[in-house]
């Protein structure tokens, strides 16, 4: 008698564990989307603050409740705030708990962290290797994006001081490089933001012009980036529109009327965000 | 609206912030003054907007952009085409590249918490005084606001000023009637000094 009574009120509270744990997951999976989704819209604050509770509420759902999903979702929380080594520790916790890709992405967020520390020592050779490595053989987007951005900025760093046939084969294996990940995800803003760096380097401005199109079209992970890009795409269009015979020159006209219209533009060359 | 109300709750403004940062801190002209602009915007992601000039742009960043874009950048530029027309003519980029880092965030992505804190610079078209003066300062603005910036009520309190200024009307005045009514506020009673911001 006494342990059916008893029985009742520890399902209840096993429920109302559960129920708690899920609560935890669920909100942790809720923020994390909701920092994609203001990541994307350029609202950096706000998406670094979803992330964090993501990780908070996902660290909760660890400790009641550990599993593999809630795991994931805190390595993701934490590669996104750039928490390599924290990242790395959750996966592979995910990994021991039977996701099978926790591995690789732990191991992904290892070098990310081992690289970032590499440059931050002015190390920037291996740093370049570790970020190549990445690159060529990561699945993991978060590492993927980082590693591509830092690879791509270093690499122009040191072409500057190549000899014009040096710099032009660097910066020619570079954007093979950058075209390997567009075959891989066609739809990354980011990469296709690199292709016009490196375009503009390479005095290729008509594909420079058109990277930076896509680039805006699909979005960019931050502010100053999207800002940047826009000063590529109105450089290269001003510059292009100054070169291209009459034909051309209308056409390019006519497409750039329509894109910075749909972009709410005041005019072909002068960016929303410069009227603030 | 009348100037008046802006005029107002911009005082009210003042006095809130002098709460948060050090008295008659030279920091209150650009943090007032890029809470109005984003509230006339509607934007409220202040925090991150002015902490993110502390990493507004990564060294490498500016650092690879090809001569080209950084001789157009000055060129395209009327007045930094007027003070670095020599550079220009004879294509010195030594000069344009060590000046570009400190130039392009300001004139070329237009954050409005730089253009604050080089106002004076600005305001007397000192452009190369900004190539000298930004590193230090801003290093010297970052130290200075993170006491103020570790305060969640610091922030809420930011919204709410520029929210107000903005309901009252802010967008109708021009930019430079906005940053006098501010500066004149700041600067308060005759004696106590200018505070904006005293290397300038």
């Amino acid at each position: 008698m006494n342990a059916r009574l008893l029985r009742a009120p520890a399902l209840v509270l096993i429920v109302a564990l559960s129920a708690s744990c899920l609560t935890h997951l669920s909100r942790a999976k809720q923020h994390y989307a909701e920092g994609q989704t203001r990541a994307r819209a350029f609202q950096a604050g706000q998406a670094v603050a979803h992330w964090k509770k993501a990780l908070d509420e996902a660290g909760r759902a660890c400790r009641r409740n550990p599993s593999a999903q809630s795991f994931t979702v805190k390595g993701l929380a934490e590669a996104n705030l750039g928490l390599w080594r924290e990242a790395e520790a959750s996966f592979l916790q995910a990994f021991s708990l039977g996701f099978d890709e926790g591995e690789a992405w732990a191991s992904d967020s290892a070098l990310a962290g081992l690289a970032a520390s590499f440059e931050s020592l002015s190390l920037e050779v291996p740093a370049l290797r570790i970020y190549a490595q990445l690159v060529d053989k990561s699945g993991f987007k978060p590492a993927l994006m980082v590693a591509a951005e830092r690879r791509t900025n270093l690499v122009l760093a040191r072409a500057s001081g190549l000899d014009p046939s040096e710099k032009e084969r660097t910066l020619a294996a570079l954007n093979k490089a950058i075209e390997r990940l567009l075959d891989r995800d066609f739809a990354c803003g980011l990469y296709h933001y690199l292709h016009a760096q490196v375009d503009g380097h390479l005095g290729d401005l008509r594909r420079s012009y058109e990277e930076a199109v896509m680039a805006r079209e699909l979005g960019l992970p931050s502010e100053k980036i999207g800002r940047d890009n826009d000063n590529q795409l109105v450089y290269c269009y001003v510059r292009l529109k100054d070169t291209l015979p009459a034909p051309d020159r209308g056409a390019l006209t006519a497409a750039q009327a329509r894109w910075a219209a749909k972009w709410g533009w005041p005019d072909d060359r002068t960016p929303a965000w410069k009227r603030e | 609206m009348s100037k008046k109300d802006i005029e107002t709750a911009l005082a009210r403004g003042v006095e809130i912030l002098e709460e948060f940062l050090p008295l008659k801190s030279w920091l209150l002209f650009p943090v007032l003054y890029a809470a109005c602009v984003w509230a006339v915007r509607r934007v409220f992601d202040y925090r991150e907007r002015i902490l993110a000039w502390q990493v507004w742009l990564d060294p490498e960043f500016v650092r690879t952009k090809p001569d080209e874009f950084v001789l157009d950048f000055f060129a395209g530029h009327d007045e930094l085409h007027r003070e670095y027309a020599a550079e220009i003519e004879s294509g010195d980029l030594r000069v344009l590249r060590a000046a570009f880092p400190a130039l392009y965030p300001v004139f070329g992505l237009e954050d409005a918490f730089l253009k604050a804190l080089f106002k004076a610079e600005l305001a007397a078209a000192d452009y190369r005084a900004i190539v000298v003066e930004f590193a230090a300062r801003t290093a010297k603005a970052r130290d200075g606001i993170a006491p103020a910036a570790a305060d969640p009520a610091f922030w809420r309190a930011l919204i709410l000023i520029g929210v107000e200024a903005a309901s009252l009307g802010l967008h109708l005045l021009k930019d430079e009637e906005v940053q006098d009514m501010i500066v004149a506020l700041i600067k308060g009673p005759a004696g106590l000094g200018p505070t904006v911001p005293p290397e300038a």
